[in-house]
């Protein structure tokens, strides 16, 4: 072997390298020369039995060899690189739709009611439940709400085979609490209710509605004022006004109903609030002593005030629905426009 | 309660705008819902009097009137039934704009020229009437403003009254509160009258029988009737009311029929006391009895209409028959008639359930039963009586007799209340002075009959029976003192008995996990729920929610078997709602079936809810079930949607929807066999004839298709795939996957704890084998039968991979599984695991029939 053959070889090297027009043919010339088990490793190899004279020579030129093949072959692949990304697009697409599966939508009925828990959960208020099918002492006569008296007319009743009834509101869940533990009490009770309404646009036979319940000592109108307002804000936004207005429920005296400002133009009049700036709610009230009599509390050492409020109306409000029918008709893509 | 403004100022001289007067009453518990303006100045429309009438040439309804204004005589066309020559009418002339917006042209009315309009009432916005020309008195002037005539504009309030306060069914009651809310001095109209006649027997209170000029009336049922007046008025005329009458009868929505009928609406709009009046003649012997309806007897009413009494009602009666349905409604037979000379008039007070229970019963409520079901003022009986009388003297020309037949046998005590000053200052929460309580009540004529440091007593008048406790005066205090300034008290948190965290020993938290729907507190229930609820949403699944209320229809489409069990409403509003759901099932396909309709391929849907059955026992039963659906590729990511949707497909997804659901609520999900069937968590059994209580059946799903759910061994739910026949009710081609299952036994380990286990500490082997089996067998007796056979150092063991193809053969499929070997005390070397792993391949070619590729 002399060095000549070596420089001979690093021709035949960089113009192969120079040929190849592929990465996979710049690696075969790589593989073929520098290789393990290619040309120059061999070369190398064969060094200890070539004449003395001609060693540092084909030491020198097999370097040459390698350095000028890496060089030249790092300089191809850059090239061709570049000539790929010109010629021939990456197949990868990043704006291929994602593969995760989506997330479900809750009802917004039970997002309200749970907004209602979570918010009152703050103010160390626990839930509380009873039945759907209920008995007309806790629907009405414990809540003060005597047979023929006219008060029973604006919960036009289910009434069942049984001389039982469908609960027209969630306060008999008042009278059961309170049945069951000494005061002090502070509860919330979400739950359906039923009227013998017809459906339309703004009734509904099946609705949902949410008590609330606290029952201590020196509970005022001023405590009722507060957390009805600090519920209003944290469910509709920190902007929101309430306003008490004085009316009758059987179960509560001094009663009010309340309305929250709208949230929609923030009080000023729109649509949505009928250009009055307050959207009516639900009622409220000192709890009657005539009840806590009923379930054996004191009325002169306790005091305590009850809320209700539609949950139907409360998710109409906020979500700007205007037909209360759309929540029973269970639409996917409704109800995948309120997901939160 | 409808109040025209320029009504309720005869009673209180108060200058406010209509808006203010709205909102004070409002934020005074009489909410106003509707403002109404009425009428308007006028102008241009003059009385004219109709001077002749002639037919118009070209048209037959149609005809041409000559009206004198006061100025001139103008040519009109009318359109009107009722004109007649010598008629004063309302006449705009041209220019005039009518209330509507109607503006007043010359025109040419087929072929004929006319210059103005002969207007009739509800052209004039004074009420609804329009069956004829407004007829207007006939000593009124020709070219008289009309405005003169009728009143400027006005404006009437609708109130709503709440059941508490019956005497604000007035235009008195309201004036009441107005003057309290204003300070200012209530006036009332004039009651006096002239007597006739000789002295008839005076007031006879303590009896029950009382005997008048010619009249004799007996109170039967002093309970029903704590108080019966009557007046005798001779030689009446019947004729209309004057106008201005009749007006506001229309204004509040009453129509005007003739001066003695209209006379006792007026005063009963005016003070509240539902009057009537009888003709004395057409009252057999002269004689009123007020009874109990005796069973069978009938009458017919004003309404024309025969109703059938029961001894539950009370009746006026003459010396025959009932005359009168006490408090609700007169007979068609003893009313006012034209020719009618005596007349009998009634004020009294009856009671208010047994009104409202004779109402209910006929289906028949009137004005009179509306306030006698609330409660009159049974102070203010005589005053109607003699309100009514004066103007029956002054505008029918009744000559009333002498005295009056008072049936009040027991005059109620006046009701005193106690009322602590700090006691309305804890309720309200607000700091208001002794003084100012004093004045409020004072305000309402609340006579302060004793008052000392701590308390005063107040006189409670007869119409304010809603005043009966300390409570009531403090209302009275918070809604005139108003309730805006009543501060808010700042929120504040207080952990009372209940919370979660203080459960009494007995019952801990996760007890009452398993009642849901117990009554009281059951905050760890709910609070389950909602973590179910957002593991499904986090799953994928959107929330539905239905009505409780369903047809029999949809229930019996899928499942007819369970009838007996259902809860029917007796009277339901619709076919549609008429029973109470037994399951969530049927909604649930329906509601798939909806979202299909309108084009939605692809829906995961889940609803949690309560459903309604008797139980053994026949007791109605209430219960929390949770229900899944699922239609279309659901279980498919991206863009691998299109290809055809197996069986299979559904009905796992479905499966690991339950198995996810599961895990996170702390229930095993394991294969192994120790804990199918009778083990510890999630398992599935065949589901046969013999269906698990109280959960929906086989009804709905395809043969060999479902599985009952299993959770701790107890059967607990059923889920599988829609049977076609079924399907095809909503034209659900694909195959449509549903489960259902109760919530308690799923919640019932949500307030587990997990205890943090060691990692292992070796490493683990994996070695695979594949198997030839027959289809006949099943993934689980594979599993089963490789964990019976298993050494102690097997883990786990996976299906990687299914597949039959010709080299596998008919009938026959190849399935492939991943075992994993792991010793706990040391590092297994390969030769250690292979020859496990090849002791396992030997034995489970004993155990079960396959061939091991």
């Amino acid at each position: 072997m002399k060095a000549i053959a070596i420089l001979a070889l690093k021709e035949a090297a960089l113009i192969e390298a120079r040929a190849a027009g592929t990465a996979e043919a710049l690696e075969q010339v790589r593989i073929k020369y520098l290789g393990r088990k290619g040309l120059l490793p061999d070369i190398m190899k064969g060094l200890k039995d070539a004449d003395v004279s001609e060693r540092p020579a084909m030491g020198r030129y097999a370097n040459e060899l390698k350095q000028e093949l890496a060089a030249l072959l790092e300089k191809r692949r850059a090239a061709l690189e570049k000539a790929a990304a010109v010629s021939a697009p990456d197949s990868f697409d990043a704006t291929l739709p994602g593969r995760w599966r989506a997330f479900g939508a809750r009802h917004p009925i039970s997002r309200i009611i749970e907004d209602a828990i979570r918010i009152f959960d703050t103010l160390g208020f626990t839930v509380a439940d009873g039945p759907d099918i209920e008995t007309e002492y806790y629907n009405f006569d414990a809540l003060n709400t005597p047979a023929d008296h006219p008060s029973r007319d604006t919960q036009d009743t289910f009434w069942l085979e049984s001389g039982q009834l469908l609960r027209t509101q969630t306060s008999p869940v008042q009278i059961r609490v309170m049945e069951s533990r000494p005061p002090p009490v502070r509860i919330i009770a979400p739950g359906r209710c039923y009227r013998r309404d017809t459906t339309d646009a703004t009734h509904s036979a099946n609705f949902h509605q949410i008590e609330g319940l606290y029952v201590g000592e020196r509970v005022s109108m001023a405590d009722l004022k507060g957390d009805i307002t600090c519920f209003a804000q944290r469910l509709m936004g920190p902007g929101v006004k309430v306003r008490f207005r004085p009316h009758f429920f059987p179960f509560t005296e001094p009663s009010v109903e309340y309305d929250f400002s709208c949230h929609v133009c923030g009080g000023k009049g729109c649509r949505v609030c009928k250009q009055s700036g307050w959207i009516e709610i639900s009622g409220a009230g000192m709890v009657n002593p005539k009840v806590f009599t009923k379930v054996g509390y004191d009325p002169e050492t306790v005091t305590g005030y009850a809320f209700g409020m539609g949950v139907e109306r409360i998710a109409m409000i906020r979500y700007g629905i205007h037909d209360i029918r759309l929540l029973y008709d269970n639409d996917k893509r409704f109800l995948e426009q309120l997901a939160q | 309660m409808k109040v025209p403004l320029s009504w309720l100022k005869e009673f209180v001289a108060i200058e406010v705008t209509p808006e203010a007067l709205v909102e004070r009453l409002t934020f005074a518990g009489l909410e106003v819902e509707g403002l109404t303006r009425i009428g308007s100045d006028f102008k241009d429309i003059v009385v004219g009097e109709v001077i002749s009438v002639n037919p118009h040439p070209n048209a037959d309804r149609l005809t041409l009137c000559d009206v004198a204004t006061g100025r001139e005589t103008v040519r009109v066309v009318c359109g009107a039934p009722n004109v007649r020559a010598g008629n004063k009418v309302p006449f705009a002339a041209i220019g005039a704009v009518l209330p509507n917006g109607m503006k007043i042209k010359s025109a040419k009315i087929r072929g004929e020229a006319s210059f103005g309009m002969l207007c009739a009432e509800d052209e004039l916005g004074l009420s609804e009437d329009h069956a004829g020309l407004m007829q207007l008195p006939c000593d009124i002037p020709a070219g008289t403003p009309l405005i003169e005539v009728v009143g400027g504009p006005d404006v009437v309030l609708t109130i709503e009254v709440t059941p508490n306060r019956p005497d604000c069914l007035s235009i008195l009651g309201i004036a009441r509160e107005v003057a309290a809310l204003y300070g200012c001095r209530l006036n009332l109209p004039s009651i006096k009258f002239p007597e006739t006649g000789p002295a008839a027997d005076g007031p006879a209170r303590s009896a029950t029988h009382s005997v008048a000029g010619g009249l004799t009336v007996v109170v039967e049922d002093t309970e029903g009737c704590p108080r019966y007046t009557a007046r005798l008025l001779r030689n009446v005329t019947i004729g209309p009311s004057p106008l201005a009458m009749r007006l506001r009868l229309a204004r509040c929505g009453i129509r005007p029929i003739n001066n003695i009928v209209d006379i006792t609406n007026y005063v009963m709009l005016e003070c509240g006391q539902p009057l009537h009046a009888f003709d004395l003649a057409l009252l057999a012997e002269g004689r009123i009895v007020v009874r109990r309806a005796t069973l069978g007897e009938k009458m017919t009413t004003l309404d024309e209409v025969e109703r059938k009494l029961t001894p539950d009602m009370l009746v006026i009666a003459d010396a025959q028959s009932p005359v009168a349905i006490a408090g609700v409604m007169g007979g068609a037979q003893s009313g006012i008639l034209a020719t009618t000379r005596d007349v009998v008039l009634e004020s009294a007070c009856f009671k208010p359930a047994l009104i409202r229970k004779t109402s209910k019963t006929l289906g028949l409520s009137s004005e009179s039963s509306y306030r006698f079901e609330r409660g009159v003022d049974i102070g203010g009986v005589d005053w109607a009586s003699r309100r009514a009388t004066a103007l029956m003297v002054a505008h029918a020309g009744a000559a009333a007799a002498r005295g009056v037949v008072d049936c009040f046998p027991v005059e109620p005590k006046g009701r005193s209340i106690v009322c602590r000053f700090d006691r309305v200052r804890d309720l309200l929460g607000v700091d208001i002075q002794d003084n100012e309580i004093a004045s409020l009540f004072e305000a309402l004529t609340l006579t302060i009959v004793d008052r000392s440091k701590k308390s005063c007593t107040v006189k409670v008048p007869t119409f304010r029976p809603d005043l009966e406790a300390e409570v009531d005066l403090i209302e009275e205090v918070a809604r005139l003192y108003g309730l805006d300034k009543i501060p808010s008290a700042l929120p504040h948190s207080q952990f009372v008995s209940g919370s979660a965290d203080q459960a009494p020993p007995e019952r801990s938290a996760q007890a009452r996990a398993l009642r849901p729907g117990e009554p009281g507190v059951n905050d760890a229930f709910i609070r389950a729920t909602i973590m179910c609820r957002d593991t499904l949403v986090g799953l994928g699944l959107t929330e539905i929610i239905n009505y409780s209320l369903v047809s029999e229809k949809l229930l019996t489409l899928c499942d007819a078997a369970r009838t007996a069990q259902r809860i029917v409403l007796p009277r339901p509003i619709s076919v549609d709602q008429a029973i109470l759901r037994d399951a969530l099932l049927p909604q649930m396909i329906e509601t798939l079936g909806r979202n299909r309709s309108r084009q939605i391929a692809e829906a995961a849907f889940f609803e949690i809810g309560r459903v309604f059955f008797r139980n053994d026992q026949q007791a109605y039963t209430e219960e929390e079930h949770v229900a899944l659906g699922l239609m279309g590729p659901v279980g498919r990511t991206g863009y691998d949607k299109r290809s055809a949707l197996a069986e299979t497909d559904s009905f796992l997804w479905l499966k690991g929807i339950l198995e996810a659901l599961c895990r996170k609520l702390f229930i095993r999900v394991d294969e192994r066999p120790a804990y199918e069937g009778q083990g510890a968590g999630l398992a599935f059994q065949e589901l046969t004839v013999a269906a698990p209580p109280a959960l929906y059946d086989l009804g709905c799903f395809e043969k060999n298709r479902a599985m009952v759910i299993t959770l701790d061994g107890m059967p607990c739910g059923v889920f599988g795939l829609v049977r076609e026949a079924l399907r095809r009710e909503w034209r659900l081609v694909e195959p449509v996957a549903i489960l259902e299952i109760r919530l308690a036994p799923l919640l019932e380990r949500v307030t587990t704890v997990p205890a943090a286990e060691r990692l292992p500490v070796y490493p683990s082997v994996t070695r695979d084998i594949a198997l030839r089996i027959n289809n006949r067998l099943r993934h689980v007796d594979i599993v089963n039968a490789i964990w019976k056979i298993a050494p102690k150092e097997l883990t786990t063991v996976e299906l990687f991979d299914i597949f039959s193809s010709n080299e596998i053969g008919v009938g026959c499929k190849s399935m492939a599984y991943s075992l994993t070997y792991r010793s706990g005390e040391r590092t297994l070397t390969d030769d250690e695991v292979n020859r496990l792993h090849l002791g396992l391949k030997d034995r489970l070619r004993n155990e079960i029939s396959v061939e091991i590729r």
